[in-house]
């Protein structure tokens, strides 16, 4: 894992924003800066793009700098080489006004079909794309999907009289960020101290 | 902004497509044609179009044309609780399932820090590697069927059957099993279940000589496997290959190994690696696959018969369901069963991606939490999607009837392309 402590270091005298958890690494870059490092990163030994998500953070509880967020996970091809396995994520923050990021697909060859999904999902655009076009929808849905604005197309339940449950607010509860129809949920439950005991330690012998 | 406006998505060829060079095609070409094949065709493995253009019987260019199986499971998972989603996680990979169980569990699990216990430990890793069994004999059996042997098909096919039956006993499934679940497995394994493993294993060593004997040493199979869509290891890197795939081109990355997840680190089981990067090896390292992975299940057998009964979920009440029993005794414990059931868990804000091994390369789940019951976002890293990419450059080339054995052996499944 030589190669990632050397990314954390780059990342540190760059000041670009680290972030670790559940044992992954993520490092944020400027837009601007994002095509020369990934190239840069290559070259360092990074062969391998295994995969890119694009994130919609428009009902994200935390704030984010941008609405849109690609993710590009660099491995460095254990088993090849000099490879070591080293893995971190890339996050690009892509403004709503101009969904717009550098093409990879001139580094890696297998950026092709992953660039045109998060375009065909999000409708972010890579610049210097050769074949930008949809991939997995059919050519004449309109709108991108994945964004959080887009609606699942669910139908409410019809009873008598013109009553109706809304599918959207009957999930709100769920979320825990609305109150919904059966009232406020989530958060941690509290209490039953003695009866969460008493559960673990039938669940440890062996009760199904 | 862009400095080239979007293509027509119906353009028939892609940009990134490989093309062979025209002159080096042989003399016998009158004029190049563009052929159609699918999306309904016998052997694309299901809803695969491919556009190719032809000089005479050689491929010139190559383009894949996807997206006819999509459902948009992505989507709906963003509206289910994390528990229901493992309803949809199955029907992707429809023939190595069970990883892709294993592979949303893994990631939830980290993301609630759910602890499973060993005993389901051991039998997600048993199962895990028999599902994979069962899609290496699919694929050699219809791959097998695209180079016009009939015969390996209904041997391969015999095997499979006792191993879906292995799952229907299991699960209640045969093929999306759903039976995994956040923090362990919804129930233990039925009574007898180790002693009819140990039958199977007892048969399957010798079945996996004979598959190997059926085509590996016919001299019809080199000859036109041998060297034929060869990609180089340093391409097939740069492509994203993944899996047995890569392997057969002479990287030794393997997830189980490079990664390890559910105790795979504590099995002995060796990595096979081919060097020929061509149709051939594709094809010989996923028999030599099949005898590690039975390998795995009989050093999981034995370890189930050394654990012995237990626990085989986390029994934190908070994420996994109470025991059965205790419901009729305690008020509690319905109602954290009620609450489990109408609503689901709560993990932290976060994002997780926990990487792991189908038997079609790297498979594994991006999910983002937004502390809601529900996923905020789920992305699978689909191997079938990624390896697809291969294809047209295997392809450049090539001879038009081998076009059917390079997708064969490239081993896309549809579902995993789509989602």
């Amino acid at each position: 894992m030589q190669r990632l402590q050397q990314v954390l270091e780059q990342a540190k005298n760059h000041g670009w924003p680290v972030e670790q958890a559940y044992g992954n690494t993520w490092v944020t870059l400027p837009r601007t800066l994002f095509k020369a490092q990934m190239e840069t990163w290559k070259t360092q030994g990074f062969n391998y793009l295994a995969d890119i998500v694009g994130l919609d953070y428009l009902e994200y509880p935390q704030k984010k700098p941008e609405r849109f967020c690609v993710v590009y996970e660099l491995v460095s091809m254990p088993g090849y080489k000099s490879g070591d396995g080293s893995r971190f994520f890339v996050r690009v923050f892509v403004p709503e006004s101009n969904p717009v990021v550098p093409t990879l697909t001139d580094l890696w060859l297998g950026a092709d079909f992953l660039e045109r999904e998060v375009y065909d999902m999000f409708g972010i655009k890579f610049e210097g794309h050769p074949d930008l076009r949809k991939i997995l929808t059919p050519e004449d849905l309109e709108g991108f999907p994945l964004r959080k604005d887009f609606p699942i197309g669910e139908t409410p339940t019809l009873f008598k009289e013109g009553r109706f449950i809304d599918p959207d607010s009957f999930r709100a509860g769920l979320t825990g960020h609305e109150s919904g129809m059966t009232g406020w949920r989530g958060g941690s439950r509290k209490g039953y101290q003695d009866v969460f005991e008493e559960i673990q330690k039938v669940a440890k012998e062996g009760g199904n | 902004m862009l400095k080239e406006p979007i293509r027509p998505d119906d353009e028939l060829h892609s940009k990134t497509s490989f093309g062979a060079d025209i002159d080096d095609a042989p003399e016998l070409k009158s004029e190049i044609m563009t052929l159609n094949v699918g999306p309904q065709h016998p052997s694309t493995h299901g809803v695969l179009r491919v556009v190719v253009d032809l000089s005479g019987e050689q491929i010139l260019r190559l383009t894949p044309h996807i997206g006819y199986l999509h459902t948009g499971f992505e989507k709906t998972m963003e509206n289910r609780t994390y528990t229901q989603d493992i309803t949809y996680t199955p029907r992707m990979d429809y023939l190595h399932s069970f990883a892709h169980d294993l592979a949303y569990a893994l990631c939830v699990e980290r993301l609630v820090g759910a602890e499973v216990p060993i005993r389901a430990q051991t039998i997600r890793v048993m199962l895990n590697e028999l599902s994979r069994v069962a899609s290496h004999l699919v694929f050699l059996g219809t791959g097998l069927l695209d180079f016009g042997a009939l015969t390996p098909f209904f041997y391969a096919f015999r095997e499979r059957e006792a191993v879906l039956d292995l799952f229907e006993w299991v699960s209640g499934q045969r093929f999306h099993h759903n039976y995994v679940r956040i923090g362990g497995l919804k129930e233990d394994l039925p009574a007898e279940f180790l002693s009819e493993m140990k039958k199977f294993l007892a048969v399957m060593p010798d079945r996996i000589d004979e598959y190997e004997k059926l085509f590996r040493e016919s001299p019809i199979f080199y000859e036109r496997a041998k060297g034929v869509a060869v990609i180089p290891a340093e391409d097939a890197i740069n492509l994203s290959l993944t899996g047995g795939s890569l392997r057969a081109s002479g990287v030794n990355y393997d997830v189980r190994k490079a990664y390890p997840y559910s105790g795979y680190e504590t099995y002995s089981f060796d990595v096979p690696v081919l060097h020929g990067g061509d149709v051939y090896d594709r094809m010989v390292i996923r028999i030599l696959e099949m005898r590690e992975s039975v390998k795995i299940i009989r050093q999981a057998v034995e370890r189930l018969e050394d654990i012995g009964p237990g626990p085989v979920r986390d029994p934190n009440p908070q994420v996994s369901l109470p025991p059965r029993a205790l419901l009729e005794t305690s008020m509690e414990a319905v109602i954290y069963h009620f609450k489990l059931v109408t609503e689901g868990f709560h993990p932290a804000l976060g994002e997780v991606y926990v990487p792991t091994e189908s038997a079609r390369g790297e498979l594994g789940y991006y999910i983002v939490s937004d502390g809601g019951s529900m996923p905020y976002r789920v992305k699978v890293r689909a191997p079938s999607f990624v390896n697809l990419q291969s294809l047209s450059y295997a392809c450049k080339g090539v001879q038009m009837a081998d076009m059917v054995v390079v997708i064969a052996s490239l081993d896309p499944v549809m579902g995993d392309v789509d989602r």
